[in-house]
């Protein structure tokens, strides 16, 4: 995770432009510094409010935690929400609202509480930009504004944070499924199986190939099965992806045996024109092996007739 | 029955995968056998990476089914902004390819359906349209 985490920091110039995106000035910071006291007094009272409410959702509450972990909770929003009107909002500001969006991703606390969490700050504030002696109206709706808009940047922060460690996750998951779903495991002395699930496409073909040529090497096997059973249709970019497998185990001095050829993929291949004369071809599995074992000379005897 | 139809946009080699999935549903739900589907999906696969390979990533893949009485039939349009085909029976012969790939792609993709036409203008972009018919059950 440290690695999107530093990808963002990377990204701290377009942050710039976001904020000019949603006009956010210097004028904007002079106004949430006027508020920034205000926020300092009644952060306790407001963090307090805050969790009394979030712990009337049973949902919610199991987030939370035990008495520690709500301690902990508490101290990291208050300083949270004096940080808003802090005035600095630099890189290291960036950074924590950062850091907030990862972290809420990986302990699974949907990006709705987190959403609402503002929601319900904005209605807490409120009362003390509009009904503070200290602002008149113009001051205010300054505030009202400013607040607005850091708080809109803040859920972009967080947000795409969020959505690209969750995108993390399933591309690691993505390339786990690739790599089980291209297996090549040894069945016999000399004999390789891999059994293929779904289409080839360019990424899968490489890391199965080399997986493919890892292994005849690893385990000396002149013969490798490749079973299509699981390929549901074969295009002319999958032919050629198994074609250039082919000719690179050939390279090895081993020879590939395809099998599972269902006879709807035999008849797609003929209209296609793919030309699979030169290759070794069986409908089955099965069938297969046996083709591997009688070229390494592998008989069997039948004990009930010796 | 009704008329289903869809449209997919193809600009990632993930596209060419929801193009397949989606025609295969759909080839399946019309009634067509295993044979015919697989021909089908097989023919969209060929089209779609050609859309996606020639195209710079702008394309898009529309589809409706049809019947006529006793009939079930699938078109699919491949339409993308790319280059376009300068000699379109020269693309069509097999084995002709600017792309470094079979050459296969066009002529097969003409044997396994029952109809495809081709529309093209060079720098504009090109449209494929094929068809496959099947008895209804």
């Amino acid at each position: 995770m440290e690695h999107s985490h530093s990808k963002y920091i990377s990204n701290f110039n377009s942050w710039a432009e976001q904020k000019r995106f949603v006009d956010f000035t210097d004028k904007d910071v002079e106004f949430l510094k006027k508020l920034h006291p205000f926020a300092i007094e009644y952060a306790d009272t407001f963090v307090e409010k805050l969790y009394e409410h979030l712990m009337t959702f049973p949902d919610t509450k199991r987030f939370l935690g035990d008495e520690k972990m709500l301690m902990r909770l508490k101290l990291a929003q208050k300083s949270y929400f004096i940080d808003l009107t802090s005035g600095e909002y630099g890189e290291e500001y960036f950074k924590s609202r950062i850091k907030v969006g990862i972290v809420h991703q990986r302990i699974g606390l949907p990006p709705r509480i987190y959403m609402s969490t503002y929601c319900y700050y904005m209605q807490l504030i409120i009362p003390h930009i509009y009904g503070n002696p200290a602002f008149d109206a113009e001051t205010s709706n300054g505030i009202f504004s400013a607040l607005y808009k850091i708080i809109n940047l803040d859920q972009e922060l967080a947000i795409s944070a969020y959505v690209h460690a969750t995108d993390e996750v399933i591309s690691r998951q993505t390339e786990e499924i690739l790599e089980m779903s291209t297996p090549v495991i040894q069945i016999w002395e000399g004999v390789v199986a891999a059994p293929i699930i779904g289409m080839l496409d360019n990424g899968r073909t490489q890391q199965f190939m080399e997986r493919l040529l890892e292994k005849i090497v690893e385990t000396n096997s002149p013969v490798a099965l490749i079973d299509i059973t699981g390929v549901p249709q074969i295009d002319t970019a999958t032919a050629q992806h198994l074609i250039d497998t082919i000719n690179a185990v050939k390279l090895l001095g081993s020879q590939v045996i395809i099998t599972g050829v269902r006879p709807v993929i035999a008849q797609t291949l003929v209209h296609l024109g793919i030309d699979l004369s030169g290759i070794v071809t069986r409908p089955t599995m099965a069938s297969g092996l046996k083709v591997a074992l009688d070229k390494l000379s592998i008989k069997f005897i039948d004990p009930s007739k010796a | 029955m009704a008329n289903e139809f869809g449209e997919n946009p193809i600009q990632t080699e993930g596209d060419i995968v929801t193009c397949r999935k989606l025609i295969r549903n759909a080839s399946v739900a019309a009634g067509f056998g295993m044979t015919d589907v697989t021909r089908i999906v097989t023919a969209v696969s060929e089209l779609a990476r050609n859309v996606y390979v020639h195209s710079g990533s702008h394309g898009v893949m529309r589809w409706q089914t049809l019947y006529k009485p006793g009939q079930i039939g699938i078109q699919l349009e491949f339409e993308d902004y790319g280059v376009g085909i300068p000699d379109i029976d020269q693309a069509i012969e097999a084995g002709f390819t600017t792309a470094g790939s079979m050459g296969m792609g066009l002529s097969g993709v003409k044997r396994l359906m029952d109809d495809m036409t081709i529309k093209s203008e060079t720098s504009v972009g090109t449209i494929v349209t094929i068809e496959k018919w099947g008895r209804a059950k």
